[in-house]
């Protein structure tokens, strides 16, 4: 894609700041999900709180956004790139929003958690699923600020691991609870949060995946690489 | 009510009516057409985009053979209209502007009475044998250009008292009534204001179902608006030509992406 700027350097501004708004937002989602996990895992009742607080900025921010993007449209009827460009962000907050919701969920579980006493072994996991899911945000909002779709590409394949540790994590829970029924709350709430990280781990491949059309202007077409089998098993030990 | 649009934006058929192939147009020394192939489908709007001076308006001018009115002016290469070379020594550049009518970037109508101005061609191409039949060509002309329900009470008026945007579609009625099968239209909303822009282009829309509609226009929004199929020149060049949606949202060549999104003149 090409620098050139716009002979209406007006229409630069604009689009500057719809990408500067995306930035913006991308860098509070990144911190909500870096504190939520820091939070579940350190027991910290402050910083969960803070990450429940702090999820209406994020709110607001895509508010904005889409007033912004729906100005540009009205206003410059953008084509081509700059076309892919508004559409993307648009896709782009929402994910990001979601993303924040996510974590704001998980930082409300992890305060009903430290109620609770700790159950031995699946912190880890949890801490290193929700270690990847960071990197691939990261990534992928590295890859939308440098237009790199081969990143974003990257980003996109990397969603099966986030899916294979979720479904070991999912038979460990299960064992758990048949072995304890004691267990039962803590690994509803445990199960919740993975299941919420893995859902930030798909938002993230969508914002790779858009960032992949901004570049390219096609969607990937291949099949995105999923491995998720939880929806298919009965029994733990099977 | 969207995917209505969606449907009707598509090209019914796919049959050339127009071939240009390996065009080259000189003013004396001056290459301004380089190397131009180009299929232009019937009922179908194409739109010719670029920045001034790249061309477009003189290749519009080779498909009726304006160019031939200009001395200085050279053409070579192949058009064909219905597979038969319109620059063949047989063919009679006066009948073929019948078939190929042309509408301009102004209103041009003829001081004469609008019921004349729309009578003209079809009196002097002696396509009706009489009074009666004259009457339906220049009602059912007027009908088409939309302007019928505006003019039915004044046809003996003079066609130069119109406003701008009804002498354009009166142009339009002219250009019709001769039943072309193509039409060539070099910016002709560029005088208009936006109301009579879009009753011209929802014309054009219309007009496609009959014919090939050839559109020469500045405003590249008139293009996506009213168009099938794209063609951008510049430089001289046909740089990319395809469909309409695809050139407005992901075009292959960097010189039109460019172009459309406002970054080169």
């Amino acid at each position: 894609m090409h620098k050139d700027p716009h002979i209406l350097s007006a229409f630069d501004r604009d689009l500057e700041t719809v990408q500067a708004l995306i930035m913006k937002m991308g860098g509070l989602v990144e911190a909500a999900t870096l504190d939520a996990a820091q939070a579940l895992e350190m027991r910290d009742d402050d910083l969960a709180q803070r990450v429940r607080s702090n999820d209406a900025a994020i709110d607001a921010l895509e508010a904005q956004i889409n007033d912004e993007a729906a100005r540009l449209i009205a206003l410059r009827a953008p084509t081509a790139s700059d076309l892919r460009m508004v559409l993307s962000v648009l896709k782009i907050a929402a994910s990001l929003e979601r993303t924040g919701d996510y974590a704001k969920n998980i930082a409300k579980r992890s305060l009903i958690l430290t109620q609770l006493p700790a159950l031995n072994g699946s912190g880890g996991t949890i801490r290193r699923m929700s270690k990847q899911v960071e990197q691939m945000l990261k990534d992928a909002l590295d890859a939308y600020i440098r237009r790199d779709a081969i990143l974003a590409e990257d980003v996109r394949s990397r969603d099966q691991e986030v899916d294979q540790i979720y479904n070991a994590l999912f038979r460990v829970l299960l064992t758990h609870m048949l072995e304890d029924p004691r267990n039962i709350t803590t690994c509803m709430h445990l199960h919740f949060i993975a299941k919420n990280i893995e859902r930030m781990g798909d938002h993230a491949t969508t914002i790779a995946e858009q960032v992949i059309y901004l570049v390219t202007g096609q969607l990937p077409e291949d099949p995105r690489p999923k491995d998720d089998t939880t929806s298919l098993l009965a029994d733990p030990k099977s | 009510m969207n995917d209505m649009h969606l449907i009707n934006r598509g090209v019914d058929m796919n049959e050339t009516k127009i071939s240009a192939r390996n065009v080259q147009v000189y003013y004396g020394t001056t290459h301004a057409i380089k190397d131009v192939s180009v299929e232009i489908l019937d009922h179908a709007v194409t739109a010719f985009i670029g920045p001034s001076g790249c061309g477009k308006s003189t290749f519009l001018r080779c498909l009726n053979r304006m160019n031939d009115t200009i001395d200085t002016c050279r053409v070579e290469g192949e058009i064909t209209l219905d597979q038969e070379d319109i620059y063949d020594k047989r063919v009679d550049p006066v009948q073929l502007r019948a078939k190929v009518g042309m509408v301009f970037q102004k209103p041009n109508p003829f001081p004469k009475s609008i019921y004349d101005n729309v009578a003209y061609g079809p009196k002097i191409h002696g396509m009706t044998r009489n009074k009666a039949e004259l009457d339906d060509i220049v009602e059912s002309a007027l009908r088409r250009a939309a302007l019928w329900g505006e003019v039915k009470d004044r046809l003996a008026a003079p066609g130069t008292g119109l406003s701008g945007g009804q002498q354009q579609r009166l142009c339009i009625a002219r250009a019709v009534a001769t039943a072309p099968e193509v039409l060539l239209m070099d910016e002709p909303c560029s005088a208009l204001d936006p109301i009579a822009t879009a009753q011209v282009e929802e014309l054009i829309d219309e007009l496609r179902t009959n014919f090939s509609v050839v559109i020469v226009t500045h405003s590249m929004q008139q293009a996506a608006r009213v168009s099938q199929k794209t063609a951008f020149f510049h430089l001289g060049h046909l740089v990319e030509y395809g469909d309409t949606s695809q050139i407005f949202t992901k075009p292959v060549d960097p010189r039109t992406e460019s172009y459309i999104t406002g970054r080169i003149g």
